[in-house]
């Protein structure tokens, strides 16, 4: 494994329009082929931070690398040709679009790192057979879980070094977050390092490497899972003091 | 009677789809309903009619280079007006649009004066055909606005240029995380309308005279058209048009010819009351 870090975030400082620093002053490492949960109470800056390393939040202060790579002044498209892959919450794929476009959409425009095209494209469609046979429907009339796979798949086809996902187990049925969470481990183990933005706790706990702990936009703890001690969550969830 | 005027309605709203596609285009990639399509036609007018009274170019080439010069004057507006706009709400674009249309009209007036200017055509005799009167001007208008239909549908239909372009349209930030350059889409979407303004200029220019106020007169057809369409559908802003062209031209039979252009508005008023979305367009339902 190598030993240049997957993701290399320093003092980043993002946030919307000319209001105040959502993501203030953000500093971590993760390992490559890792799962990193990034977890906190609600507002405490999870999806921006995953929107700026996506580039879709602009970086007032700080830097960001993927390995290796500086791509802070880098625009999203830019981002996403050097191996950032990201799944958003909401408005996961093109809804106007059939599955076959999105799919075709995922690699025609960072065709240097798509890799084997079709080869590639019908592999990883083995992973989502909910969508392998449904190329011709339109992605807006998808189920939500169906919408995420797609999501997923098209991510995956850029080849990506760093996959962000921004909950994807949200307003899903418990079948369909077993699914993603499997699917989630599988890309790991294909040698994709994950950072993985939850509400369900409990969900990305049990299948993370690393967890990271976001409060008020800043990380309150950055640790393996199994080195967070009993209640710990809980405690910084809420703000009190071990 | 009626076969005629369908006939001439449906030339008069060929025409009006191609404005109405730039109308559409533009309110689909950049969220804002562009009050300078008219003066962009009225510019494209020019330029056809510079290249080809002036200077003395056949029809069809005047056009092809009217068409090429709309395109940089397209781009050029977005790179001084729209960019630093960027983001902006739908209604200060429209202000800005409505900036940029008296500019560009007043450009006109500046270089051409007012008085009102014709294409260096011949004159033709109409063909007979079953009993109607087909104008030469009206088989070019349809043959040429056929023709950009269908390569435009093959560009936005077919090709990665056109995924992209519908991309953006659908979800703006998903298409920048799937590495599509939002700026590049913007520019070429600029450059079909400059395009199609020019195209629709100067065919409006075959069968009336030039002047710098002829945008305004299908400004409302236009928007009549898109709305018609459903705003932000392709294929709805072409049939909207051809349907405003043809009960335009069949109000004719029951109005003063002179008060046919209040058609296109009571066609928006009743729309808006009994299907805001359009014939096309789609309400929209999150699951």
């Amino acid at each position: 494994m190598s030993t240049v870090p997957a993701l290399s975030v320093k003092g980043l400082r993002s946030g919307y329009g000319r209001g105040g620093d959502i993501v203030c002053g953000i500093d971590l490492e993760q390992r490559p082929e890792t799962i990193l949960a990034v977890v906190g109470p609600n507002g405490s800056g999870k999806s921006t931070f995953v929107k700026t390393l996506a580039g879709l939040v602009p970086v007032r202060a700080g830097s960001i690398e993927v390995t290796g790579s500086n791509v802070t002044a880098l625009s999203p498209a830019q981002r996403t040709a050097a191996g950032i892959a990201y799944v958003p919450q909401e408005g996961n794929v093109f809804r106007s679009m059939t599955v076959g476009e999105n799919l075709k959409l995922a690699t025609e425009f960072v065709r240097a790192r798509a890799g084997a095209g079709l080869a590639q494209q019908s592999l990883i469609l083995e992973l989502f057979p909910e969508i392998a046979n449904r190329r011709r429907l339109l992605a807006g009339n998808l189920s939500g879980g169906q919408r995420q796979m797609l999501a997923f798949a098209c991510a995956l086809l850029s080849n990506p070094e760093v996959l962000l996902l921004d909950e994807p187990s949200a307003g899903l049925s418990p079948k369909f977050v077993v699914e993603i969470m499997q699917t989630v481990l599988t890309t790991r183990k294909a040698g994709v390092t994950i950072v993985l933005v939850e509400q369900n706790v409990s969900a990305a706990l049990a299948i993370a490497d690393e967890v990271a702990v976001l409060v008020a936009g800043t990380v309150a703890r950055h640790c393996p899972v199994a080195a967070l001690a009993d209640g710990e969550l809980e405690r910084l969830f809420l703000g009190r003091a071990a | 009677m009626i076969a005629q005027l369908i006939l001439n309605g449906l030339v008069t709203g060929a025409i009006v789809a191609l404005p109405a596609l730039a109308l559409t285009l533009t309110f689909a990639i950049l969220k804002f309903p562009n009050f300078a399509i008219g003066a962009m036609l009225t510019m494209g007018a020019y330029c056809g009619w510079m290249l080809n009274a002036l200077f003395g170019l056949s029809l069809p080439a005047a056009t092809a280079l009217a068409a090429g010069a709309m395109a940089i004057v397209a781009v050029a507006v977005d790179k001084l007006v729209f960019t630093h706009l960027r983001d902006r709400e739908g209604l200060t674009l429209l202000v800005a649009s409505m900036g940029v249309a008296f500019v560009l009209e007043n450009v006109c007036r500046f270089a051409f004066g007012n008085d009102a200017r014709n294409l260096d055509i011949a004159v033709a005799r109409p063909i007979r055909w079953h009993g109607l009167r087909v104008n030469h001007e009206q088989v070019i208008t349809g043959g040429a606005v056929v023709a950009c239909l269908l390569v435009l549908f093959v560009i936005v239909r077919f090709t990665p240029l056109g995924r992209a372009m519908r991309a953006v349209a659908d979800n703006p930030s998903l298409a920048a995380a799937r590495g599509i350059e939002r700026n590049v889409v913007v520019a070429v979407a600029w450059c079909l309308v400059g395009i199609l303004c020019a195209l629709a200029g100067t065919l409006i220019a075959l069968d009336r005279a030039i002047d710098p106020l002829m945008g305004w007169n299908y400004q409302i057809n236009v928007f009549a058209a898109a709305i018609l369409g459903g705003l932000g559908s392709l294929f709805g802003a072409v049939i909207g048009a051809l349907v405003i062209g043809v009960v335009e031209e069949l109000s004719t039979l029951v109005i003063p010819t002179n008060y046919r252009q209040a058609i296109a508005f009571a066609m928006i008023v009743i729309l808006l009351l009994l299907r805001p979305q359009g014939l096309f367009g789609k309400v929209a339902i999150r699951k």
